[in-house]
Formats: C-alpha cells, structure tokens, sequence
C-alpha cells in the first residue's frame, strides 16, 4: 500500500513494494496525480524499501516534476540507494529535481 | 575435446505479453539473480531484462495478453545474456539507437538505458529481438 504523510505543504509518499517500474506505475500514477492536484509545495518521494526502478519509474517522476513545476511547486526524492543513485545520475535526473541517497 | 563448463545459470521462458507476467518473471530471476551476482551487479542485470522484456510486451505486443514473449537468460564465464523475442512487427532500432530523451521528456530513456548499461546490444533486422550481453567482473559474481 502507498504510504502518504503531510506536514504543513509538504506530502512525502512511500511507494507500495520494492519497484518502481511498468508494472506499479498505474497505482502510484494515480496517486500522485491527486496529490499534484491538491496544489502542495513541495512534493517528496520517499525510496527507503525500493529497490528498483526503471525506465517507466524514471518516466514517472519526470511527469510529476514537469507537473509540480507548472504550478509553481517542487519534486524531491529521498532515501535513493546506492545503485538507484547511480542510475539517476546516468540519466541525468539531478538536472531536474533534488536526489539524495540513504 | 575441450567441453565448455555448464551454464551457472539458466532460465527460458514463453511468457503472456503483460506487465503481470514480466513481475513474475523477475521474481524468479531474482532468487538466482540476488545469490550470483554482487548488489551492482544484480540491479544492472534486473534493469536490462526488465527494459528488454517491457519494450517487446508494451511496443512489439501492445500488452496484449493473447500475445507471447520469449525470454532466455544464462549467466555463465562471468556474463549474462538476455535474449528477449517477441512476434511483433519490430521496430526500426537503428533509427531508434542513438536517441536521448529531451529533459522534460516521460518517455523514451529504455534504449538510453540499453545502452549505459550493457556490455552489448544486438538487434535482429526486423526489430523484434535483442540479444543483450553484461559482462561482470570476477570480483562481481561468485
């Protein structure tokens, strides 16, 4: 089950399972869209128990930063391992929102 | 006469074109994957069969679950590889091979992947299977 927390104008999400990926998207898609619509600032995923993530993962947050951006808000990622870390940086995701590891 | 050393690892599988049936899938690749091969290693060679598999379920069969992909993987000699067919139309990989997703782009970084991350990619003329090698390094499998 996704977990969400909210603090002030802060939502911080937890993904269901250990992937990001073609399969879990819908799910999560949907969720963040609700959460982008209510209008918060700052936007935080939470990677702790993920362990994978993939093309359709990455095309995911890109979408919920392009999203978060046209409304004046903000997209981070915590808790990235050490490998998910390594692939963001390969795919250039620091360029976009802010990444950082466990 | 020289007999090559057995496959370390092998799986060959036909599978449903769905996302359901990749999950499975990687379940069971995960099991070998997670005991051979060091953390670096197994997400890399999770992260090329997850791409391989999602591009023939999603573009050579549209996700259609009447439809089938056929997947092969062996770890052997300190490399894996994956060969992922399905009997779709294909796609036309060389025009493809050298995109890179513009910034704000949520689609389109697969093949950008392929290509950071294998050791090498071949493509059948049609475009409807790859053959993709990942070599690790001794220190990276037992």
């Amino acid at each position: 089950m996704i977990a969400v927390s909210r603090e002030d104008n802060k939502v911080v999400v937890r993904p269901a399972g250990d992937s990001i990926v073609a399969a879990s998207i819908p799910e999560l898609r949907l969720k963040m869209r609700e959460i982008v619509a209510e209008g918060v600032q700052e936007l935080v995923i939470d990677l702790t128990d993920v362990q994978m993530v993939d093309s359709s993962g990455i095309g995911l947050l890109i979408s919920a930063f392009n999203s978060q951006r046209k409304v004046g808000g903000r997209l981070a990622v915590i808790h990235a391992s050490g490998e998910i870390l390594e692939l963001f940086q390969t795919m250039r995701m620091h360029q976009h929102f802010s990444v950082s590891g466990n | 006469m020289i007999q090559s050393a057995p496959a370390l690892f092998e799986m060959r599988r036909e599978l449903p074109a769905t996302f359901e049936a990749v999950e499975e899938f990687i379940a069971d690749f995960r099991r070998w994957g997670q005991v051979l091969l060091d953390r670096e290693s197994w997400f890399a060679a999770e992260l090329l069969v997850r791409e391989a598999l999602a591009n023939a379920v999603a573009h050579g069969c549209h996700a259609d679950p009447s439809k089938q992909v056929r997947c092969c993987l062996r770890l052997k000699d300190g490399r894996l590889l994956i060969a992922v067919e399905d009997y779709g139309c294909g796609f036309n990989w060389r025009a493809a091979w050298s995109n890179q997703a513009a910034a704000a782009d949520c689609s389109g970084r697969g093949i950008e992947i392929l290509r950071q991350y294998a050791s090498r990619v071949r493509y059948n003329d049609r475009g409807n299977a790859v053959t993709i090698i990942k070599r690790f390094s001794e220190e990276n499998h037992t």
